[in-house]
């Protein structure tokens, strides 16, 4: 009775590691730029599309090919933002989220049937040879390959952190979330913090996606679950705060895993989004976000 | 040094300044003083690039600014505080103070403008590790104004400095405004307190209603209703 | 009356009277399933104007309203019930989940709103899915007498009432109403309107709409799963629809949905759907350039054609006194 409920506390950790790095890239655009970008999970595919193909197609280990999947994404970042968020930039903030909303909308739609139109529905998965290695401590069985996409995951997001903290770009980024009209009248670009912001965040998804594709699996459609789960995570886990995000991020996980556990894996998705409708309905600020005055 | 002619500008349908032109010259104080709502904020953010003019044009050292934006203008030289100061109230005294030296001549020069306004205002250096919300009113202006100076404007534009702040403070902040312009920087002042305005200046220019309705110096500016409405209300 | 409103309304009358007439006069069921699709897309995308367009609340979940219909005209009909009461019922129980969600969901303003509605979209397809995973399949009894044409009447009906009911509320002070908090609902509350009143009563038009919707979907279709129609690209048709005819008017609905089936069918020369893929490059130009969808469009048109030679255009007088 406890060893199961122990290990799906494992899994659900392990894969809420992955919940927090995807809801942090959403929440780091959407705090700066107040665009809502909804189309994020099918970003996050992408990114395990990259590394699904590098694998199968060159050989290249997942871990190692997650600077590309990286760059894939910044790159098709700076293309869809040019393109398209670029021009709601100007915006009234409510506009802004809308018609962000909408856009990102209709083009997770596009990106989810090219992806099914070029590679299938088939679900992918990436094996390595030492996708099957198992850490057993304590009773409870740790996949390698799982924890280390959690460890990379934290590491990222200290990285991000400290970048938000401590360099000179990263507090420019933090003043703009404040203030941009301040910031502007300081010299700062606000459309190079955009561009940046929004980048990032497409490149986080991609980190996420590939990390997904080594650990567990991908489809083309995979983009609304993992759109959802992020707008769940980063409303848990209140806009301003990543600790806070990632730490929902597990709760989520954990959560989903339990349930699993508990009443069946049909209900598991299910979890989340009653979650996040009691968050939104109880405290749309999330559980650790600040009231919006 | 500064010059509009012709502004004409405003949001969405509403034309707010009407055929508006002023000059300042290198190193004057000059105040731009009105009523509320008289498109004294709209004329400074025609000028930082923040609103763009319908009609007319800026021109710094000749130079016409009107395309520019914001961020570019600021390296040009011209600092806008903004009403109610606007600090950052997440980031600390010094890292408010450290994002004004972004662009790359502020950076060079970011040491002597930080030992600058903490000669100024050395109650910022006291508490230059706080947290920037919490200081009080006064502090808080006097920390976007360090913070404006810090990009080493050529021209530093202040909007309604003296709002909300006792009037002890206001004559302090004042003094510093006065002291800053001694030190070589050229200031055009919107004050809604034309009293102290009128006293810090030597040359004012009077907006009503979007419209330049006179230019001049204390005595000659009384005749005009607003502001003697202003100074003996 | 004015002659422009006389000669619309006889227009209208004709068309309706020649849609009547179609199973007479047309012999292939090719064609009368594609009209069958255009209704069903009208009438989806005009029950979610009806609160995404009028109101200004963009309902990402719609399928949750639609699906329900389906199931429960299904399980009704199956059972023994009349169809119109079946019908009926498809219509009311979707307002009932509207109501439910629709008084704490209101709370949440403009995009919470909308990923709230997602995610409920989510939760009912889920659930659904896992409840009722075999296929729902007509008895035999009822294949036997399976025919083509009352089903387009039922789907004609629903659309005639929908987009009926769609007009007259647009035209209602209600109406009126919800434009204001569309715009500017702050405002509109100052003035006395109640926006959660109001948005309410949208909601629930709007899910029993879907509902009578799904109840002819249920009618038609010989066989298919029960958690089809709860799916997540019926709530991107009825976005996607609404908002490439024009959201807020009630032709804007129509001409999306005659353009999506027609664009559906000319797209349909490679198995995997491509129509999507253009239909969403479609829906985002649109949002970025031409809010207003195909009907702003032909009104930028018969604007350009409308400008007559000689006649001044009057500049605005600029307002007294401002900020």
């Amino acid at each position: 009775m406890l060893a199961p409920t122990i290990q799906s506390l494992v899994f659900g950790i392990l894969i809420g590691g992955l919940f927090g790095l995807a809801a942090v890239g959403l929440s780091l655009v959407f705090g700066v730029t107040k665009f809502l970008n909804v189309s994020h999970g099918e970003l996050l595919m992408l990114g395990g599309y990259t590394s699904f193909w590098l694998f199968t197609l060159y050989r290249v280990d997942p871990f190692v090919g997650l600077p590309l999947a990286i760059l894939a994404l910044v790159v098709l970042g700076v293309v869809l933002y040019k393109l398209i968020f670029t021009r709601m930039v100007k915006l009234s903030d409510e506009t802004k989220i809308k018609n962000t909303m909408l856009v990102g909308f209709g083009l997770g739609l596009v990106l989810q049937n090219v992806a099914l139109r070029l590679w299938t529905a088939d679900d992918r998965g990436i094996t390595t040879s030492y996708s099957s290695h198992v850490i057993q401590a304590f009773g409870v069985r740790f996949p390698v390959v799982r924890l280390i996409s959690f460890a990379i995951a934290v590491v990222v997001l200290l990285a991000l952190q400290l970048f938000l903290k401590r360099t000179y770009t990263g507090k420019a980024i933090r003043a703009t979330v404040q203030d941009w009209e301040a910031a502007t009248l300081l010299g700062i670009d606000i459309h190079k913090v955009y561009l940046l912001s929004f980048v990032m965040g497409a490149g986080l998804a991609g980190l996420a996606g590939g990390l997904v594709a080594v650990g567990y699996s991908i489809k083309p459609d995979m983009g609304l679950e993992w759109t959802l789960i992020s707008l769940i995570v980063m409303v848990l886990g209140g806009l301003g705060s990543f600790v806070g995000t990632f730490v929902a991020g597990l709760v989520v996980g954990i959560a989903q895993s339990l349930t699993s556990l508990w009443l069946g894996g049909a209900y598991r998705e299910m979890v989340a989004l009653l979650l996040f409708l009691l968050v939104l309905v109880l405290r749309p600020q999330g559980l650790f976000g600040v009231k919006e005055g | 040094m500064l010059e509009l002619e012709g502004i004409f500008a405003g949001y969405k349908d509403l034309t707010v300044l009407r055929d508006i032109s002023l000059r300042v010259g290198a190193g004057e104080l000059v105040a731009l003083v009105g009523p509320n709502g008289a498109g004294k904020t709209t004329t400074l953010k025609v000028i930082s690039g923040l609103v763009r003019p319908t009609a007319g044009e800026v021109r710094l050292d000749g130079r016409p600014l009107t395309k520019e934006p914001p961020h570019r203008i600021v390296q040009m030289g011209i600092s806008q505080v903004l009403e109610g100061g606007r600090v950052f109230t997440g980031l600390t005294v010094l890292e408010n103070l450290e994002l004004g030296a972004f662009g790359a001549a502020a950076r060079k020069a970011k040491h002597e403008n930080l030992k600058r306004v903490f000669t100024l205002f050395p109650r910022l250096e006291e508490r230059k590790h706080q947290r920037a919300g919490t200081l009080s009113g006064g502090e808080r202006q006097m920390l976007a104004i360090g913070r404006a100076l810090m990009t080493t404007p050529r021209l530093l534009m202040l909007d309604e400095p003296s709002f909300g702040l006792a009037p002890i403070l206001v004559e302090q902040i004042f003094r510093m405004i006065a002291e800053i312009n001694k030190q070589g920087v050229t200031v055009l002042l919107v004050e809604q307190n034309v009293r102290a305005a009128l006293e810090l200046t030597q040359r004012a220019y009077v907006i009503e209603n979007g419209r330049i309705v006179g230019e001049g110096s204390g005595d000659s500016l009384l005749s005009f209703e607003s502001v003697r409405s202003a100074y003996l209300g | 009356m004015t002659r422009k409103q006389v000669l619309t309304t006889l227009l209208g009358l004709v068309l309706i009277a020649a849609m009547a007439l179609v199973p007479m006069y047309v012999k292939k069921d090719s064609t009368i399933n594609l009209i069958v699709m255009v209704l069903l897309y009208v009438s989806l995308a005009s029950s979610w104007n009806i609160l995404g367009g009028f109101a200004g609340q963009v309902n990402l979940g719609h399928a949750a309203f639609f699906g329900l219909g389906t199931l429960v005209t299904r399980s009704l009909w199956l059972s023994g019930w009349p169809l119109w009461a079946a019908m009926l019922a498809g219509g009311i129980v979707p307002v009932l989940l509207g109501l439910l969600i629709g008084i704490p969901a209101f709370k949440l303003r403009g995009a919470y709103f909308s990923i709230g509605t997602l995610a409920l979209g989510q939760v009912l397809y889920v659930i659904v899915g896992n409840r009722w995973p075999l296929i729902t399949s007509l008895p035999v009894k009822y294949l036997g007498s399976y025919s083509l044409a009352p089903r387009y009447y039922l789907f004609l009906g629903v659309a005639l009432v929908t987009v009926g009911a769609a007009y007259i509320l647009m035209r209602s002070r209600f109406g009126l109403g919800l434009a204001a908090i569309r715009e500017e609902e702050d405002a509109a509350e100052s003035l006395g309107v109640s926006a959660r009143r109001h948005k309410i009563l949208a909601l629930s038009l709007s899910a029993f709409f879907a509902g009578l919707t799904g109840g002819a979907f249920a009618f038609y279709h010989v066989g298919y799963y029960p958690q089809f129609p709860f799916g997540p690209v019926w709530s991107f048709d009825a976005v996607t629809i609404a908002f490439i005819g024009g959201t807020g008017t009630i032709i804007g609905p129509i001409v999306g949905g005659i353009f999506y089936v027609v664009l559906k069918e000319l797209l349909a020369l490679r198995l995997v759907e491509i129509h999507l893929t253009v239909f969403g490059i479609l829906f985002v130009l649109i949002v970025l350039f031409l809010p207003g969808g195909l009907v702003e469009a032909w009104q930028k048109v018969r604007d350009a054609f409308a400008r007559r030679p000689g006649r001044p255009k009057v500049g605005r007088p600029l307002p007294q006194g401002e900020n």
